[in-house]
């Protein structure tokens, strides 16, 4: 059984990777989109072109 | 001269290979008989020719996608799709959704990456919870997948951590929804499904939950798939021995017609209940209609049709007689993209206006 410090520690630890992964799942995602595309977009077009840009 | 029998074995797939005397050579001289029988065994078993049953968790996905019930909607909806790329894909979403009779109005933005090898996936809504999906093939035969739902309250969080694996006549699936490595609590599912002869699949799901205090629960369903022949007709059947049955039919009646019919009766000593549901899928060129019935009383018909090839509209109905309610649902999709056709792979007909 891990004593009350590991397990305080623990839960420290999942807490704080639950807020990593909250806060940077979605810029993780345009990150790696933006910077594998094929062509790569500019980021003033990303940045600018609203999705109806028509 | 050596190598030949050994590159040609190798081209009858990876289940064949250790047949080969080749391979056998390689086991210490104690365990031959052994990898005698398991190469025998294997080869008995390729001999069978029983193709992949498919995976568990799409046991029913043609009842799915030919019924309307995960596509239904009610109120206002509009969907801006991005795509930003194509290969790999990277697209972002914008949706709203409004005047909805069970849900407030909702704005998410998602965003999608994916090649051949990985799919990440996030939502985000206005009220900042965010829901996320990672998968990853390591080879043709292995995936591994992470859910996960993460909310502003302490309490709304959901992770789930999945692998996959299909043999050759088999898949495997092992599951577990919100692990604790504390104290061991969660739910861990564990599911395999077996091809045992060309048309039928037998199965097993074996679902353990543990909760914080040392209870512990374990239930069990068998399951059921035959396959008619060229895949025209699938019927499968899931049983929990508490008293849960779901039964299901789909027929392929043409190119463009689907029907499947669903049957779920529950025989519990608390509650005795049955639902049936009879549906049908039509894709025509342009759109595609599906319309549905149950024994709860409820009709409900939902069109999608496309005007150009990036812009789609949605309609959705649903009367229930029994309570004397309907509802209505008008959706728009609307896709843009900054490719060119070319860099799309795709030329448009001319006279056709591309967005």
């Amino acid at each position: 059984m891990p004593s009350e410090e590991t397990k305080e520690r623990v839960i420290r630890a999942i807490d704080f990777g639950r807020t990593v992964l909250h806060y940077g799942w979605i810029p993780f995602i345009i990150y790696v989109g933006y910077t594998r595309s094929n062509p790569q977009p500019s980021l003033i077009k990303f940045a600018f072109q609203f999705p109806i840009s028509l | 001269m050596a190598a030949a029998p050994h590159e040609n074995s190798r081209n009858l797939g990876p289940y064949t290979q250790i047949t080969t005397p080749s391979k056998n050579s390689t086991l210490s001289p104690p365990l031959s008989p052994l990898a005698n029988v398991y190469s025998r065994f294997s080869s008995w078993r390729a001999a069978l020719g029983l193709s992949n049953p498919g995976t568990v968790e799409n046991l029913q996905k043609e009842v799915k996608t030919t019924h309307l019930t995960n596509f239904v909607f009610d109120g206002a909806r509009a969907d801006l799709m991005k795509g930003l790329s194509m290969d790999p894909a990277f697209q972002v979403t914008h949706s709203f959704q409004l005047a909805s009779q069970s849900t407030p109005p909702t704005y998410s933005f998602g965003a999608l990456f994916a090649n051949a090898k990985v799919l990440l996936q996030g939502n985000v809504d206005h009220e900042g919870n965010v829901s996320g999906r990672f998968q990853q093939s390591w080879s043709a035969s292995n995936t591994s997948k992470v859910q996960a739902q993460l909310g502003m309250q302490p309490g709304h969080t959901m992770i789930q951590l999945e692998h996959d694996y299909s043999g050759q006549d088999y898949s495997l699936n092992a599951k577990v929804i919100n692990p604790s490595p504390l104290d061991g609590s969660g739910i861990y599912v564990g599911s395999y499904l077996q091809s045992v002869s060309k048309n039928l699949a037998l199965g097993i799901e074996t679902l353990y939950q543990r909760a914080a205090l040392d209870q512990a629960e374990m239930s069990s369903s068998y399951l059921a798939k035959l396959t008619g022949a060229d895949g025209k007709w699938i019927a499968t059947a899931q049983f929990q021995p508490i008293g849960v049955l779901q039964a299901t039919y789909w027929h392929k009646l043409s190119e463009k017609v689907e029907a499947a019919a669903d049957l779920q009766v529950i025989a519990a000593p608390m509650r005795r209940d049955a639902i049936a549901t009879v549906g049908t899928k039509y894709d025509l060129r342009m759109s595609t209609f599906r319309a549905q019935l149950d024994s709860t009383g409820k009709v409900s018909a939902l069109l999608e049709q496309r005007f150009a090839p990036s812009f789609a509209f949605t309609v959705a109905g649903e009367i229930d007689h029994f309570k004397n309610a309907a509802k209505v649902g008008v959706g728009v999709m609307i896709e843009s993209t900054s490719l060119t056709p070319e860099e799309m792979g795709m030329v448009p007909p001319p006279g056709q206006p591309h967005f």
